[in-house]
């Protein structure tokens, strides 16, 4: 029996024995690789994006990722590696749209609206410029969790390392800055090293991800599970938790769902993320129904 | 009688705008201060010079030992906070410590135990693993209160305080602020001008030059000669202070 395995524009035509699904996907680096970046990718998401959903940064998130287009473009163009181009122009444009709208009369979201599509215009421009075809364009735009590489994993590996040490020494620094900036500028609280250390974080967080998720579906992983998460608990600790877990089990059973429809992994990874959520809410909602009842009839 | 804060002409404002002018002001332990103006008067200003939030234009700021870490606790407005943020009440008090903790110390089961012992005290005990989305506007005050004494302050500053609690809590607060007053300098900022001058000792009425009356029994006439243009607002059984009152003004507010 044959199927298709799409990685958008590669595809690669194998054979199946759908008889133990286990030993199937670690007989074969690439799905081997593919539960790898999985369980990082929830790993690093998972903590920095409930740190954006908490603060309300799902915006400039989603401008940080589309000008590091920017800079796949010239990396691209100049022959350096685009993920290199990639982590400069998200982190300068990061830093960027903090530093505009704090220091001048421009609003946050209006200088992410023109950063956003200033990287974009930039990475269309250069692609375009550079000779021959850019044959992983695609890769970048819609990811594929299938074709990471060693190197990919290697680079994942030491950000969720890195994220998941800092957020387990300063948790309550980053927490308190967090909900009351003031106040911990009132008490000499490192504000602005922390806000400019998770800007950094959550550049590198978007750009090593592209890889999985891709420029237009990365966001995906950043909210979605945080927000299911939230739906029962709300403390930072316990949505961080619950949402690499959901994060985490939402890509295995996305994967094996895009396996068996023969359909892309990245979109029915985040089919699967929302339906999820969807089933959560419902079941939230019967919960607190049930509760209600209890009480009014105890 | 120490003095825990002084203001040498000092003026300070933002971008091209000068809010506050030439203040010569004085805090000092035991003192209850009310601060009153009108709205974009400087009010918000001089709190945020006093917590070092702000630099002065001109002029300087003498603070008692020199460290605003736990120089002064502060209420801050409410509407500031986002209630949705993903926070426990017991995480909300223990942040009133990070001047102390620097951002490296780890906190402490004394830290925790000193947070649960200021939410009993406030009568809130049992919220402590709730959330901020979880609580009313008037228990959220109060966790505020407690964050902004857990690191014993010797100044306790309290930004229109009354906005957002029910009545009930208003009289409860009032007589807190009283007994807190016996170990720490108080200033509540409000533009209800009736209502807190009932409690506070003296009033200082902002309106870019600051003036300061020593006496908490204030006229329309004097408030205009301020150039403090206020109305005096009477609520029905809040009570409220204008010269008339001036018999009543020792009795509990609702006896």
């Amino acid at each position: 029996m044959y199927r298709t395995l799409f990685c958008k524009n590669t595809i690669i035509y194998t054979s199946i024995p759908m008889t133990d699904p286990l030993s199937f996907i670690f007989s074969y680096d690439f799905l081997r690789h593919a539960v790898e970046a999985a369980f990082l990718a929830s790993i690093s998401c998972g903590i920095i994006g409930s740190y954006i959903v908490s603060r309300r940064m799902v915006f400039i998130s989603g401008g940080i990722t589309h000008s590091s287009f920017g800079g796949i473009g010239l990396g691209y163009y100049f022959g350096v590696h685009p993920l290199l181009g990639a982590a400069l122009f998200s982190i300068l444009s990061a830093i960027g749209i903090r530093i505009t709208s704090r220091k001048s009369e421009i609003r946050e979201d209006s200088a992410i609206g023109i950063l956003w599509s200033l990287g974009m215009a930039i990475g269309i421009i250069f692609i375009f410029l550079t000779p021959g075809y850019a044959p992983n364009l695609m890769t970048y735009l819609f990811g594929s969790i299938l074709t990471v590489t060693p190197t990919d994993l290697w680079l994942m590996t030491a950000l969720a390392v890195v994220t998941s040490l800092v957020f387990i020494l300063f948790y309550r620094t980053i927490l308190y800055v967090s909900f009351d900036e003031e106040y911990a500028r009132s008490h000499n609280a490192p504000v602005e090293t922390v806000n400019y250390l998770l800007l950094i974080l959550i550049s590198l967080a978007i750009v090593l991800h592209i890889r999985v998720a891709g420029i237009i579906l990365v966001i995906s992983y950043l909210t979605i599970p945080q927000t299911t998460a939230n739906l029962f608990v709300s403390d930072l600790r316990k949505i961080i938790l619950y949402s690499i877990l959901i994060s985490f089990l939402g890509s295995l059973s996305g994967l094996a769902l895009s396996f068996y429809l023969n359909i892309p992994s990245g979109a029915t990874i985040i089919f699967v993320f929302v339906l999820i959520f969807l089933v959560a809410r419902l079941a939230r909602t019967l919960r607190n129904r049930s509760l209600m009842k209890q009480s009014l009839e105890g | 009688m120490t003095k825990l804060l002084k203001f040498n002409n000092v003026s300070a404002g933002y971008d091209r705008e000068v809010v506050l002018r030439d203040v010569n002001f004085e805090v000092n332990d035991n003192d209850f201060i009310g601060v009153i103006g009108p709205n974009g008067g400087g009010k918000t200003t001089l709190i945020k010079l006093i917590l070092g939030l702000l630099k002065p234009l001109q002029g300087t700021i003498e603070r008692m030992e020199g460290s605003n870490g736990n120089f002064a606790g502060y209420l801050p407005q409410q509407s500031l906070i986002d209630r949705k943020f993903p926070i426990t009440v017991l995480d909300i008090v223990l942040s009133g410590l990070m001047s102390e903790k620097n951002g490296i110390a780890r906190y402490t089961q004394a830290d925790k135990n000193k947070a649960h012992e200021l939410l009993d005290r406030m009568g809130i005990s049992k919220l402590a693993s709730r959330t901020s989305m979880e609580l009313s506007g008037g228990q959220l005050q109060r966790v505020f209160i407690s964050r902004a004494l857990i690191s014993s302050p010797r100044l306790l500053i309290l930004d229109e305080p009354n906005t957002y609690v029910d009545n009930r809590f208003e009289s409860d607060l009032y007589q807190l602020l009283g007994e807190l007053n016996k170990s720490m300098a108080i200033m509540i900022v409000s533009h209800d001008v009736g209502t807190i001058s009932y409690f506070v000792k003296t009033i200082a009425c902002v309106n870019t030059y600051l003036h300061y009356h020593s006496s908490n029994i204030i006229t329309e006439e004097q408030l205009a000669g301020y150039n403090c243009p206020l109305q005096i607002i009477t609520h029905g059984d809040v009570p409220h202070t204008v010269l008339q009152k001036h018999d009543h003004l020792h009795e509990h507010p609702h006896d």
